[in-house]
């Protein structure tokens, strides 16, 4: 043990000495802090802006005057999706993905107006956040720091001496490792401060601890591939370059190239077009203002039984609410159909990236993080759930008061005139229905239930590359 | 003479340096995925296209024959517009995944429909494709930097240094020779696929040759960089730091710094406003009174001056009437809009001239035509479509026209700015 710790001692004793790694490592934090600090301010500005959308958007509702009841289906709502506390370190899908939705009967809108699609394009990689920092240049630093652990010991014929007294290779590679673990655990202190920023923005503790625990994996995995790779080959110009482009590949090529595969092998059908097959597949709902003359019918033939009457006029609900609600659910039921058709289908794009994991810890960490951080692609279709969860409901809680408040005489009557239509309002104090919307993530244990694939596969890297270390460590040649 | 001996000789010892070789292998192989899957990709938004076009065709036929007036024909009917992809989308997606290319429209207000967006998955749209703009402008500089850090120093290190300077006429010539040799095969490896799958996919020459001339400009550059950090006389482990380091600032922090600045510092109004705005506005006018409607819309509209609405309820010429007001108030927001971007782009191309990275991107997405002002000259000619969709139902509406389903044969047609063949609606 004692010549673990000496040997991590001396270690951190050659980085603190090394000019290089200190700039390095100044160099890297500056650029993390104002990343974290400009990222933490933009979301934050987000949250207020959107929050005070929302708000407005629900006053505008329910002070509406009097009117009739389905000219406030048309009329219609907005949700905002305001970031998650998390979504500072991770903004995740939050920028490509549209923040306004516009809710009203008979459709389902998209999201629009992403962030992406307004911003000034300055390149692929001008998206830096806290989380890609960490993914794609913490590793680096970890390079920097340790692709000579070994191999400047080799060089330098230490190795040699050091394996002769009988110090074992085991141990060697064991201290250099506790070194470079030591240096890891110092670089997740910005994301151990923001995880505790997000908590005190109500995240839960065990949220925050996954996160730091998911890079943590990450790092070590970093480290564990350097220093295997410093104490396998002989010089230290062929350590740098397969450590340069094991990254190169990893992180910039792997996940890119990801993409290209799921969206070759797993083509998705637009919104457009599942639309166009939707009206193909369900000729009868094409509208929403009428139901099939099959369900007009039943619904007659039952209401005449219950109220014990022959003519819809003297019915003391007015049919056309109720009809309107039918024909809302039969068309949301099958909007339903093609909406979570394509959900599915992108969650299994998503999947595939998830399973390149296995080839790329990078793609393995990226998922993780947006998975806790509450802002992955199962986060975003919650979104869309529960803003058509809202949508169905203040729609049909119209159509209700629709077939209780309005006479069905006043109803078909409404464009006579003006007298008339101002008989077919019912009373303002009915927007009232409308339910206060606010995007709300999976509980802490649900996302970490999500993320355990993506953990799993970061895990088993880690492993098999500490596991593979040790070996090499045993035989560890001068 | 001196200069082809000493290329002779520097490509003899080239050709037998296997990192080299193995470097260039996957220069090659990366260039040729990012062409493929770019090819594989424009042929899939294409198909997606023509497809659209055969199901728009058949719904609108089938609605329209339900209808028995101008204003059931205008309300049912949609039309769906595309901008197709280029034939050189294949090497550079640029906006392409974040901005929309397909709508599916009708005669409404326009505002409330035109930024629907047809997005396809976030998540990729997020980690972003490998196409051959991105390897160019990111992955082949690193490349780049791996090979010609330790031109020097390794040389130095295997103390070799001294005997090839002075073997070598003159010692200057020899690095550069060797750095010319080495961009040359590079950009070669890079370039390419790139011109083989363009001429394959028909893209015009002037296109192909400056796609080629902006890669060969941009190896210039990094070789440049390689050589002047390659000269100093460090370490090549500091060298390759330093150059990652470049890399990073140019590629990454200054784009994303600059990214801030532009967004600070052109405002453009928030989604919300248009959307609320237009909403209003529409919604509004069922209870206004018509006069409120047809003054605005006249004003726009002279021609329809004498049309009196008739009765007091429904009425269909009123009803598109005040959907086009609807677009007159929201149209200062929404031209804010569009310049808004299209300030931001202006200014984000003058701070691309100092991010290189940034700069072959952009440039390359102009070239293939996916940039940010293709995709607001395509919703400019959805707006004028649109325009021809009111242009065609108002005198069937405002002159109250008996109903000719005959005449919807002359139904506008989207045209798109692409040669690219379409389906007669």
């Amino acid at each position: 043990m004692n010549t673990v710790y000496l040997i991590a001692a001396d270690e951190w004793r050659y980085w603190l000495r090394s000019k290089l790694a200190l700039a390095v490592v100044g160099l890297f934090t500056l650029m993390l802090v104002s990343v974290s600090l400009v990222t933490a301010l933009r979301m934050q500005e987000a949250a207020a802006e959107l929050d005070h959308h929302q708000a407005e958007a629900e006053s505008v509702f329910v002070s509406q005057p009097n009117r009739n009841p389905h000219r406030m289906v048309h009329y219609g709502h907005y949700v905002f999706r305001t970031p998650t506390p998390l979504a500072m370190f991770d903004p995740g899908l939050d920028s490509v993905t549209g923040q306004a939705m516009f809710l009203e009967g008979h459709r389902q809108n998209s999201a629009t107006f992403s962030s992406a699609g307004a911003s000034g394009d300055l390149g692929g990689l001008s998206w830096l956040t806290p989380a890609l920092t960490y993914q794609i240049f913490a590793p680096l630093l970890i390079i920097l720091l340790g692709h000579s652990a070994v191999v400047r010991e080799r060089e330098a014929r230490v190795l040699a001496s050091l394996l002769a007294q009988g110090v074992s290779g085991k141990l060697i590679v064991l201290g250099k490792f506790c070194a470079l673990m030591m240096f890891i655990l110092v670089l997740l202190l910005p994301l151990a401060i923001s995880a505790m920023f997000a908590m005190a923005n109500g995240e839960s503790f065990l949220t925050a601890v996954s996160l730091v625990g998911v890079y943590l994996l990450y790092l070590s995995a970093w480290g564990a591939l350097t220093l295997l790779i410093s104490s396998v080959f002989q010089r230290r110009t062929a350590v740098i370059t397969g450590l340069a482009s094991s990254w190169l590949v990893l992180t910039l090529v792997l996940p890119a190239v990801a993409v290209n595969l799921a969206s070759a092998h797993m083509p998705i059908a637009g919104k457009i077009e599942m639309e166009l097959a939707m009206l193909t597949e369900y000729k009868d709902v094409s509208d929403g203002h009428s139901v099939s003359e099959s369900a007009f019918e039943q619904l007659q033939g039952e209401l005449f039984e219950q109220y014990g009457v022959d003519r819809v006029e003297d019915l003391q609900i007015n049919i056309r609410g109720l009809l309107a609600q039918k024909a809302e659910q039969e068309l949301t039921d099958a909007m339903d159909v093609y909406a979570e058709k394509r959900m599915s289908s992108e969650v299994q794009q998503a999947r595939v990236l998830a399973t390149l994991g296995w080839l790329s810890p990078m793609l393995s960490v990226s998922v993780a993080s947006k998975t806790i951080a509450g802002t992955d692609i199962s986060h975003y279709h919650r979104f869309l759930r529960q803003a058509e969860a809202l949508r169905i409901d203040f729609v049909q809680g119209i159509n209700q008061v629709h077939a209780e408040q309005l006479s069905y005489i006043d109803d078909i009557n409404r464009n006579r005139d003006e007298a008339s239509y101002n008989r077919s309002r019912v009373d303002a104090s009915n927007w009232q229905l409308l339910k206060d919307f606010r995007f709300e993530t999976d509980a802490s244990g649900v996302r970490l239930t999500s993320a355990a694939t993506a953990i799993g596969i970061l895990s088993t890297w880690v492993v098999l590359l500490a596991g593979l270390l040790i070996w090499v460590g045993g035989r560890l040649r001068p | 003479m001196s200069l082809l001996v000493s290329l002779k000789r520097e490509a003899w010892f080239l050709m037998r340096d296997r990192g080299l070789l193995s470097w260039l292998l996957v220069i090659t192989c990366l260039s040729t995925f990012s062409v493929w899957s770019g090819l594989a990709e424009v042929e899939q938004q294409r198909a997606t296209i023509e497809r659209l076009l055969i199901a728009d065709k058949e719904d609108r036929i089938a609605e329209l024959a339900k209808q028995s007036d101008w204003g059931s024909a205008a309300y049912y009917s949609f039309h769906v517009t595309y901008d197709p992809p280029s034939d050189f989308a294949f090497a550079a997606m640029g906006q392409r995944d974040t901005l929309p290319w397909k709508h599916r429209l009708r005669m409404l207000a326009l505002e409330g429909q035109i930024y629907e967006h047809d997005a396809g998955n976030p998540e990729l749209a997020l980690i972003g494709r490998f196409d051959f703009a991105f390897f160019a402008a990111f992955v082949l500089p690193l490349i780049l930097i791996f090979l010609l850090h330790s031109l020097k120093a390794n040389e130095r290190v295997a103390g070799r240094f001294d005997l090839l300077n002075a073997t070598a006429r003159n010692d200057l010539m020899l690095w550069r020779t060797r750095a010319i040799l080495i961009a040359l095969s590079a950009a070669s490896a890079t370039i390419l696929p790139m011109l083989l799958a363009g001429a394959a996919s028909g893209v015009g020459a002037i296109t192909l040759f400056s796609a080629a001339a902006l890669v060969g400009l941009y190896v210039v550059f990094w070789v440049v960089v390689c050589v002047l950090f390659a000269g100093w006389e460090r370490s090549a482990q500091v060298v390759l730091s330093a150059l990652v380091g470049v890399w990073i600032l140019l590629g990454t922090i200054l784009p994303t710094g600059g990214r801030l600045i532009v967004d600070a510092f052109v405002p453009v109004p928030t989604g919300a406003d248009i959307l609320m705005t237009q909403r209003e506005a529409v919604n509004d006018a069922w209870d206004l009174p018509v006069e409120d409607t047809m003054t605005p819309f006249v004003e726009r509209h002279p021609e329809w001056t004498g049309y009196i609405h008739t009765g007091e309820g429904f009425d269909w010429p009123w009803y598109y009437a005040f959907q086009q007001v609807g677009d007159q108030k929201t149209e200062a927001l929404s031209l804010a809009y569009q310049q808004g971007r299209l300030e931001r782009d202006r200014m984000a191309g003058l701070i691309s001239l100092i991010t290189p990275p940034a700069l072959l991107e952009r440039l390359l997405a102009q070239l293939a035509q996916t940039d940010l002002r293709t995709a607001i000259a395509y919703e400019n000619r959805v707006r004028a479509f649109h325009a021809e969709l009111r242009t065609f139902f108002y005198p069937m509406l405002f002159q109250q026209q008996a109903y000719d389903a005959g005449k919807l044969t002359d139904l506008p047609r989207f045209v798109s700015g692409g040669a690219f063949s379409r389906v007669a609606p």
